[in-house]
């Protein structure tokens, strides 16, 4: 009798073939057969009506810090993802000198808006330095698989100390560089991150900005040897040109060492329409050479979120809203008070009220925002209260101290007329999820189930099917993982079986479990049923298991 | 020279400087609003500079305008002297 039999689902191998309906058993943690009439295992899930797919892998992740404290990654579990890759963007939290610690707390904290308390209040397990080191310490109690990448920054910070964010590295650093990520390779990590981007808590540089070409040159020389691992790359994303001169460098690399690299984010917006397509064409071009240069693209839209204490360009198109909010705090506390100036500034926003551009906005925290308001739209709040939209906007940050802030849904990376055709591109990797990180700002969590109701059901630029190969296979064939990603006897039995009706994101919420009281938000998942890791329910019917069979994989 | 000449050579130099086209407000990949400005180069190329909400407002007020349409047809100069005033303030 098999450990576990899902009966009857329509099994959708990952390979993009048409689903078949079909029973998929399960033995000691592997997939054993696919077929019709297995019988009953010792535990049986019925999945009538429902997909039975490979659990989805994300490949850019910032949960190296939350693994500490919470195993499942919540809540990307929920929503089907079975692994993750933490420690992109050249950031991770091993190899790390003691010493070296509060460095990387503090870039950690910049990056992805942690509390310094979700490090000193969970670290007791920080016992590590080492990479192998760190493996075990989350090991044990992980429900999700982790495949962890190694930070370029924390190559350099353990070998020139303070000296990474100051100059270039020597001949002799570059060649114990080469040794330590060879051992972090060996020790499991799943390839290299490095950022060209990114600062940390001071506003400077992280350590793999100081890197020359020499240096990365002689670190994927080591991916190379070690069997062809990933780079992943932030580059300049905010300029297209220079993120076409990334991807040359890129694909130079690539053809050299004989290895995969993909770089994130890539965003289509409708003031730089050229941008995103000009860089999928030079990625098509670079293929064409032979390299493998990924690009990874969202599947969500950018909310954009702002608050009065921190004057947003989003106001920037109403001039009596600028002469107010550009003033400093205690002046624009006044002016904002000031009912002559509200009117005037109401006036700005025409004959609506400010219906029209605040009436959607959400209300959605910042430290003081009232709860009842949190979660709901301007609009309504408004009526309630027997104002226009735009007057609630300025009364309501008034009376709590400006801290209130407003999400606008959809501010870009929306136009699903656009982006359904590049995330169908063969050449796209979806990703660039960020899980894990920005906390503070947006919810991280749930692309998986807007690519299903966004681009399956509402757009239809990808059958159920390729959506599911987009997600499981593409991204385990991209990063060279090889035991899973696929409905195949023989594999890990990395499950889900959702509802392709319904499987979707759920509306951003306010939660409260970072370590020291720390905000993030999250979204939940709907239309997933159950999901299983290594052949173990790690959730089913809504509610997470206390069973722990995730691993670390590569 | 004379005064016409004068005016046409300063014409000239005007039309060799890079000016600002126009400005667009767009999504950060951080949820913040940022500015997305158009710059006409001599050459005829347009080409972008992305500017945060500090060098945004730095620039309006270097323009002396609070309209973000009031930006088109200004030197490109101004968002030095914008950037250059928000990174001191
Ligand atoms: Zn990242």
């Amino acid at each position: 009798m098999f450990d576990i039999v899902i009966r009857n689902g329509l099994v959708v191998d990952g390979e993009g073939g048409p689903g078949v309906l079909a029973d998929l058993a399960i033995q000691d943690g592997r997939i054993a057969a696919i077929g019709q009439n297995l019988g009953e295992g010792k535990q049986t899930l019925d999945a009538t009506g429902r997909v039975v797919a490979p659990g989805f892998i994300d490949p850019h992740t910032h949960f190296d810090a939350q693994l500490l404290w919470d195993g499942q990654a919540r809540p990307a579990l929920e929503h089907g993802v079975t692994s993750v890759i933490p420690g992109n963007c050249s950031l991770s939290l091993a190899p790390l000198k003691i010493a070296d610690r509060a460095t990387v707390v503090g870039m950690f904290q910049q990056i992805e808006e942690m509390p310094p308390e979700a490090f000193t209040e969970k670290f007791a397990k920080w016992t590590w330095e080492d990479f192998a080191g760190y493996c075990a310490a989350i090991e044990p109690d992980l429900a999700i698989n982790v495949a962890p990448l190694v930070g370029h920054s924390l190559i350099r910070l353990w070998v020139m100390g303070a000296e990474s964010q100051q100059r270039a590295a020597t001949a002799d650093e570059i060649v114990a560089m080469q040794a330590l990520l060879r051992q972090c390779l060996r020790d499991r990590a799943i390839g290299l991150s490095t950022s060209f981007v990114d600062v940390d808590a001071n506003g400077r540089p992280v350590p793999s900005r100081f890197a020359e070409f020499a240096e990365l040159d002689a670190l994927c020389q080591v991916l190379g040897e070690e069997g062809g691992k990933m780079l992943q790359v932030v580059p300049e994303f905010y300029d297209a040109d220079i993120t076409i001169a990334r991807i040359d460098q890129l694909a130079d690399f690539s053809l050299k060492h004989g290895i995969p690299t993909t770089f994130s984010p890539v965003f289509d917006s409708h003031a730089t329409p050229k941008a995103a397509p000009r860089i999928l064409d030079r990625v098509a071009e670079q293929f064409a050479r032979g390299a493998r240069v990924w690009p990874q693209m969202q599947t969500r839209p950018i909310d954009i979120s702002f608050s009065m204490l921190n004057p947003s360009l989003f106001l920037a198109r109403l001039p009596r809203w600028v002469r107010v909010l550009r003033q400093p705090l205690e002046q624009r506390i006044a002016a904002l008070n000031d009912p002559a100036t509200r009117a005037s500034m109401i006036a700005d926003c025409g004959p609506d009220g400010g219906e029209a551009m605040f009436g959607r906005l959400v209300v959605r925290g910042g430290d003081r925002a009232p709860e009842a308001y949190v979660g709901r739209r301007l609009g309504d709040i408004a009526r309630e209260r027997g104002e226009g939209a735009a007057e609630a906007a300025i009364k309501i940050s008034c009376e709590n101290g400006l801290d209130v802030a407003f999400l606008a849904a959809n501010g870009g990376h929306d136009d699903t007329g656009r982006i359904g055709p590049m995330l169908a591109n063969p050449l796209v990797h979806i990703g660039a999820s960020d899980g894990g990180a920005h906390l503070a700002s947006f919810s991280t969590y749930g692309d998986t189930g807007y690519l299903f109701s966004e681009f399956v059901r509402a757009s239809g630029d990808f059958t159920l099917e390729q959506a599911v190969k987009k997600i499981t296979a593409d991204t385990a064939d991209i990063w060279g993982i090889k035991d899973r990603g696929r409905l195949k006897p023989g594999l890990a039995a990395d499950v889900v079986v959702f509802d392709a009706d319904t499987i979707a994101r759920l509306e951003e919420r306010p939660v409260h479990d970072v370590p020291g009281n720390g905000l993030r938000y999250i979204r939940s998942a709907t239309g997933v049923d159950a999901v299983l890791v290594n052949g173990a329910v790690v959730y089913a019917d809504g509610a997470y298991t206390d069973a722990r069979p995730g691993a670390i994989c590569n | 020279m004379s005064a016409d000449g004068a005016v046409v050579r300063t014409a000239e130099a005007i039309a060799r400087e890079a000016i600002i086209v126009g400005a667009e407000l767009a999504a950060a990949h951080d949820g913040q609003a940022e500015l997305v400005v158009s710059i006409r180069y001599p050459n005829g190329v347009v080409g972008h500079v992305l500017l945060d909400a500090d060098a945004g407002y730095a620039l309006m007020r270097s323009c002396e305008i609070d309209d973000l349409g009031g930006l088109a047809g200004q030197s490109w100069r101004k968002i030095l002297e914008g950037v250059k005033t928000c990174s001191t303030s």
